[in-house]
């Protein structure tokens, strides 16, 4: 938890229409997105974002349509500009960027993946791979065993010489994130990659890039409508409603705390035995008096604690971290965790 | 009196109207109003004329008529005309350089080696047997008949004037794609030469340029010819994937790079069916234009609709449809290879 902030947002607006400066002027002074609409004829795009993204982690932006979290990927390689804000990358203004510095951050620093995969259909898969290195001005012969190697790495080996339109939406994808790759650069984008995928096949690929993660310890950036692929990959997890922050954080901690009803409604549907993890409800310490039934793992989900016991709740188990044990694990707390929580504000509101 | 005295009357213009009265050639009307006696009949509602230049010249001689407009329009085309070729011979002297250079190279190499080679050109573009076959048959046929050398002057014709449309017509286009102002700018002008009659070309062409020379029928196929590989350039860059282009966007291309790896690429679907219908076009006109001048089939149909030769005039009519139906062929024969290659 102690990386060091690879990207950092702040005070980030997007306000889409003829005027924007008018329009920020209007939001700041409080004028919410459907009058904002409906009075002066702007779009509120993003409003008064703050995200810090730590180096080697995951943070996952989740989002309904709408909500402008293909906005704001969009703007930390400036395909979209920001109305006001900061976008800080490696602790330089982005937005201070010449077209010079913005060419050579989108070449050799970012890469990205689509959720339509836009991969160049008159190349054949070894040149999509490739585009970073060729625009980069480098030949086929040089980049070619890099393209390779990766193309493998993503389960491609062999393909390398047929088109994208031979391939599965799957497969193009896998060549997606191969060009990511053998860019090389440390931060990776991804809009909705897995979206249009089928869930089968997007269950794979999370697990390839969680893989990939594990090896690589990239920046990466990932954007999704669909909750538990963001509780799968998510290290920081950031809800957008309308624009805005509505709960950034541990996504364990989200699950357990959540602060606003949308994200209870969100959250209400969810396997929370699997998401869970005996980290987020174990309580710290370890009274030795106490008879263990047995030890687990702090990665461990509920539903692993869960088979292990029987259905006993009478049981508490001992919590492990790399061989240390750090905390007790209660059946009796483990199963009220699994019971959606209200919002804090709803708390709040029954006990005032 | 006329219809519209009161407008000038009204006007306080009556001096400057009676200044203009001239005692020149009578109109018909007038002559026949004065064997009448001069009296005036009474004009009901039904016969009132349309306020027009002609109307209003009758009310008052000052005013010009409408023959004077088009008079007024020729003598000042006739004015600048001098100037204007001053500019225009120049930049447009390798056209004819160009049309008389293939037309002599065409001709005078022989047909044992002239038709092979475009054999050659066809398997070469549209990998097809069956293709090329139906070419030869094709070149056979009309060099039997000794139409050969009508067929080549016309071929000669449009591969020269096909060929200065895409070298032009292209950039125009991608030119166009990347400007809306531009686009806006372009589209009445392409508009007009589309839909202009193909005649209206060559009258103020035959002012410019004297008969003798080749660029005349030259720039006339090429103003007709060349819209469309300009608006489907123009369309099938607009028409490029978006994602792809953000992808493009995304990995850092300069504009150049985007328009070479990418948006020509994945246009040329489109950009070459505007060549094909520029290369019909061409053939269209190359007709048409023998009126001044153009060698080639379109001389023979002319001699027969001067001549009454019907004989004539329907064999070299069928030879334009057999290098229609070549043309055509080969060139979407290769399009299709290119849609082939890049079907998404």
């Amino acid at each position: 938890m102690a990386n060091d902030i690879k990207i950092s947002i702040k005070n980030l607006y997007k306000i889409f229409g003829p005027t924007p400066d008018v329009g920020l002027e209007y939001v700041k002074r409080g004028m919410d997105k459907n009058d904002l609409l409906e009075k002066q004829n702007h779009v509120l795009g993003l409003k008064d974002i703050n995200v810090d993204m730590r180096e080697g982690e995951i943070t996952v932006i989740m989002g309904l349509s709408g909500s402008g979290k293909s906005t704001l990927i969009r703007h930390l390689n400036r395909l979209i500009e920001p109305t006001a804000g900061e976008i800080r990358f490696d602790g330089e203004d982005v937005l201070d960027y010449g077209e010079e510095d913005l060419r050579k951050l989108r070449r050799e620093r970012m890469s990205m993946v689509f959720q339509k995969f836009a991969l160049l259909p008159h190349r054949t898969v070894l040149e999509n791979a490739g585009m970073a290195m060729d625009v980069r001005g480098f030949k086929t012969a040089d980049f070619e065993s890099e393209a390779r190697k990766w193309l493998a790495r993503v389960g491609l080996e062999g393909n390398e010489n047929q088109y994208p339109h031979q391939l599965s939406g799957g497969m193009q994808q896998r060549v997606g994130i191969a060009r990511a790759l053998v860019s090389n650069a440390p931060v990776m984008l991804m809009d909705e990659a897995f979206s249009a995928l089928d869930p089968l096949i997007r269950s794979d690929m999370q697990d390839l890039l969680l893989e990939l993660q594990e090896e690589l310890q990239k920046t990466i950036v990932f954007i999704t409508h669909d909750l538990d692929e963001a509780l799968k990959l998510a290290d920081h997890l950031v809800i957008l409603k309308d624009g805005e922050v509505v709960q950034q954080g541990d996504p364990q901690d989200i699950l357990l705390n959540p602060n606003d009803p949308y994200i209870v409604d969100f959250i209400s549907d969810i396997n929370r035995a699997r998401v869970l993890r005996t980290r987020s409800v174990m309580t710290e310490g370890v009274d030795d008096s106490l008879q263990f039934a047995g030890d687990v793992s702090d990665q461990d989900n509920l539903e692993t604690v869960l088979s292990r016991s029987g259905g006993d709740t009478s049981l508490t188990f001992r919590v492990m971290r790399e061989n240390e044990p750090v905390g007790t694990l209660d059946m009796k707390a483990l199963t009220r965790a699994l019971v959606p929580t209200e919002a804090s504000s709803e708390r709040e509101k029954r006990s005032a | 009196m006329a219809t519209y005295d009161f407008v000038f009357s009204s006007l306080g213009l009556d001096d400057w109207c009676s200044a203009g009265k001239s005692d020149g050639p009578m109109s018909m009307a007038d002559l026949l109003s004065k064997a009448n006696g001069g009296k005036q009949e009474d004009t009901s509602i039904w016969d009132l004329p349309f306020p027009s230049m002609d109307a209003l010249n009758e009310a008052c001689p000052a005013f010009p008529q409408s023959r004077e407009l088009t008079k007024g329009l020729e003598q000042g085309f006739l004015d600048i005309k001098d100037s204007l070729s001053v500019v225009l011979d120049p930049i447009t002297q390798p056209l004819s350089w160009a049309l008389d250079g293939t037309l002599y190279a065409m001709l005078s190499a022989p047909w044992w080696i002239v038709i092979p080679l475009l054999l050659a050109v066809v398997l070469v573009v549209s990998k097809s047997w069956k293709l090329v076959t139906f070419v030869a048959i094709s070149f056979f046929t009309l060099a039997f008949i000794d139409y050969y050398e009508y067929a080549m002057q016309t071929l000669a014709i449009i591969f020269v004037c096909a060929f200065i449309c895409v070298l032009l017509g292209v950039p125009i286009g991608i030119a166009m794609s990347r400007s809306d102002t531009l686009q806006r700018m372009t589209i009445p002008i392409l508009d007009m030469l589309q839909t202009l009659p193909p005649f209206v070309y060559l009258i103020p062409l035959i002012f410019l340029f004297s008969v003798t020379e080749s660029k005349l029928y030259g720039i006339a196929i090429i103003l007709y010819a060349i819209v469309p590989v300009i608006r489907l350039t123009n369309l099938g860059i607009r028409l490029v994937d978006k994602d792809v282009i953000e992808a493009a966007d995304a990995f850092g291309m300069t504009p150049r790079q985007k328009l070479f790896k990418v948006q020509i690429p994945l246009a040329l679907p489109n950009i070459m069916a505007g060549v094909n219908q520029t290369i019909m076009m061409s053939l269209a006109m190359v007709v048409i234009a023998s009126l001044v001048s153009a060698p080639g089939l379109g001389v023979l149909v002319l001699r027969g609709i001067r001549n009454l030769e019907l004989g004539v005039g329907l064999v070299s009519g069928l030879g334009i449809v057999a290098l229609a139906v070549i043309l055509d062929r080969v060139t979407k024969a290769s399009l299709a290879r290119i849609n082939a290659a890049q079907k998404q």
